[in-house]
């Protein structure tokens, strides 16, 4: 590492825009409010991206592979309702794997529609945001879930629990991040996830099944949605039917924020999680420095937009485009 | 053709019969519900309303349910109007949209009135009473509670106090503000209110302002929320970073809250029945249809309710 020229530190730079970006806001934050580095605060903010960011990780294999998943918020919402309410009638061991199939089958059929039969899959996804959220409240009746016996439960401990003091949805995000990062960037499964968003007939031509490997994508999405709805319900022990609502804008713009490409093809683990804590960190830091609440909306949007402009300016090398 | 009859003397029969009963009663009312079913709230309110309904022999109603969906619910208004039913009580599903339907039933010479939620100011000319909750009271009254509780702690010279308001540019969320920052002043003028933000009636979210506030603030005494769904988000983030002694005030009592009043956790709420709901709803029908004076704007009473005597009232069911 001692060797490092000028133009390979240029160059790291221009592949980590993103994390200058990030670096900047928390310099920014920190001069507002000196606890905004504060380890609690810190942690605080991790801890609540974390159910975030576990749904990003799913989506992140869709729109490398070339699709949008706009349903995962309803889908959340659905998955911590139904776990809610079968934990009291079940109990939590058979809970947690009935609440993970009967997501796993809405995240099949997205696939299957998408994949299989080739619909857009903005379309899909968009019908399904409302359909699962009508079919949550159908299951619901419309009311709060709540479990009965909050003190007495082990099922609490995916949201509030701790391990050598870091809490666990801290330690799920990173764990599944770990292997979601692995497979993506060291299996040829991974591989195929890249081709098939970056050229599709070319993926075909080459022998690999287009349709096979976008279910896989959205059966992983549905997976990472189940996850995140887990440690909702176990934060809480009990939600509203609404809880996920609007998620799954936010899970997206964390995707894009990370540099993935709409069109598909490109992307990175790493990348989703710098813009899942950059996300994270903007809400935490407003609440800090105490704006008040109509301006935060259009502050968080002049950060998101800063944010990209940082990244592309850093990958071209200049502040704005030379053909403009 | 033979269909075509027994349609025809199907329809004369029904037709008799409303008018028979019609006829019976003194009084037809008819309502038009926002979506009975979505919620608790919704059914339970719907239920009473049928009961309180069968108990009043001056009254027949004819129940109708717009399932969330504006256009039926402009149709079933005009239904009514077809009907010539007495008096028209709308829960709107959408405060602008149903201004023209409204105005309709004005000019049939119908009086119509509204409940639980109020129409755009603009149908406000077409209405002849709201029926529902006071917010500003309901913030109000929470600014009551929270007073007289550090009264007793004997800090009302000192505490401070956070606010997570409801989703922004919602009514009910800013009168709920309103009356609570209004009236913490009058009746303690030395507690301060540190910040409010919105919880956007989202416990999640709630929790994740309240963990900023305990960050930004060495000392807070007391949390008012617009409901109590988001008073617990708040309550879940001051347990899960050990800061007790903390007051939480609700401004309407939902099943949570009182559980957590139960346990000892939260101190206090608003209570709004529902069922109060719809008899107030159909009593003011049948006072504007008897002549009396029914005012403009006809509240229902919403009560305190604390720790100390929550035993008065049974558990929300929403």
């Amino acid at each position: 590492m001692a060797g490092w020229t000028r133009s390979d530190i240029g160059g790291f730079l221009a592949k980590q825009g993103i994390l200058i970006a990030f670096f900047l806001f928390i310099i920014g934050f920190t001069i507002a409010n000196e606890r905004f580095l504060a380890p609690e605060n810190i942690m605080g903010v991790v801890r609540s991206s974390a159910i975030l960011g576990v749904m990003a990780l799913g989506v992140t294999f869709v729109v490398i592979s070339g699709n949008l998943d706009l349903s995962v918020g309803s889908m959340m919402s659905f998955s911590t309702i139904v776990v809610l309410d079968l934990h009291d009638k079940l109990g939590p061991a058979l809970a947690i794997p009935a609440m993970f199939a009967l997501t796993l089958c809405l995240g099949a059929l997205i696939g299957f529609l998408v994949g299989y039969l080739k619909l857009n899959s903005l379309i899909v996804t968009l019908g399904m945001l409302s359909a699962i959220h009508g079919l949550t409240l159908t299951y619901s009746g419309g009311k709060n879930m709540d479990i009965a016996d909050k003190g007495g439960t082990w099922f609490s401990i995916f949201g509030q629990g701790e391990i050598f003091g870091i809490p666990v949805p801290i330690l799920i995000f990173v764990g599944l991040a770990a292997l979601l990062g692995i497979v993506l960037a060291r299996t040829p499964f991974g591989r195929k996830v890249y081709a098939v968003g970056g050229n599709g007939v070319a993926a075909t031509f080459s022998g690999i099944r287009r349709a096979r490997i976008v279910f896989a994508c959205y059966l992983l999405s549905s997976f990472c949605v189940a996850t995140a709805g887990l440690i909702q319900a176990s934060r809480s022990l009990g939600s509203q039917n609404t809880v996920g609502q609007g998620l799954e804008l936010e899970v997206l713009a964390a995707v894009i924020l990370g540099g993935a490409s709409l069109l598909g093809g490109s992307g990175t683990i790493f990348k989703t999680i710098i813009g899942v804590l950059i996300l994270g960190f903007i809400q935490n830091g407003l609440l800090l420095v105490g704006l008040q609440f109509y301006a935060q909306y259009v502050v968080t949007w002049i950060i998101i937009i800063l944010a990209v402009w940082l990244d592309i300016a850093a990958k071209r090398g200049r502040l704005w485009s030379p053909l403009a | 053709m033979k269909i075509r009859t027994i349609l025809a003397v199907s329809t004369a029969v029904a037709g008799l019969t409303l008018a028979n009963a019609a006829l019976a009663a003194e009084y037809t009312i008819g309502i038009t519900q926002n979506n009975v079913g979505v919620d608790s709230y919704q059914t339970t309110y719907d239920k009473a309303f049928k009961e309180a309904a069968e108990a009043n022999p001056d009254v027949e109603a004819v129940v109708l349910d717009a399932g969330g969906d504006v256009a039926r619910q402009i149709a079933q208004i005009e239904d009514l109007i077809q009907q010539e039913v007495d008096a028209i009580i709308i829960w709107p599903t959408n405060g602008e949209a149903v201004i023209p339907a409204v105005r309709k039933a004005k000019k049939a010479g119908i009086p119509v009135i509204v409940t639980n939620s109020n129409i755009a100011e603009a149908g406000f000319d077409f209405v002849k009473s709201f029926s529902g909750p006071d917010n500003i009271t309901q913030g109000a009254r929470s600014a009551e509670i929270m007073c007289d509780k550090f009264k007793d702690m004997g800090i009302e010279t000192s505490a401070k106090v956070v606010q997570i308001s409801g989703q922004p540019g919602y009514t009910t969320a800013i009168e709920r503000q309103k009356g609570f920052d209004d009236r913490l002043p009058e009746v303690c003028p030395d507690v301060e209110v540190l910040e409010t933000q919105p919880g956007d009636w989202n416990r999640e979210k709630s929790q994740k302002v309240m963990e900023a506030f305990l960050v930004k603030y060495d000392k807070i005494d007391g949390v008012y929320a617009g409901d109590d769904n988001m008073g617990v988000g708040a309550l879940n983030a001051a347990k899960a970073a050990g800061r007790d002694g903390i007051i939480f005030v609700g401004a309407t009592n939902f099943a949570v809250g009182y559980e957590a009043m139960e346990k000892g956790e939260y101190w206090g709420s608003i209570y709004q029945s529902p069922v109060d709901d719809a008899k107030a709803a159909l009593k003011t029908a049948v006072d504007v249809l008897e002549g009396k004076d029914v005012p403009f704007l006809n509240y229902f009473d919403t009560p305190k309710i604390t720790q100390d005597n929550m035993s008065d009232y049974t558990k929300p069911v929403f």
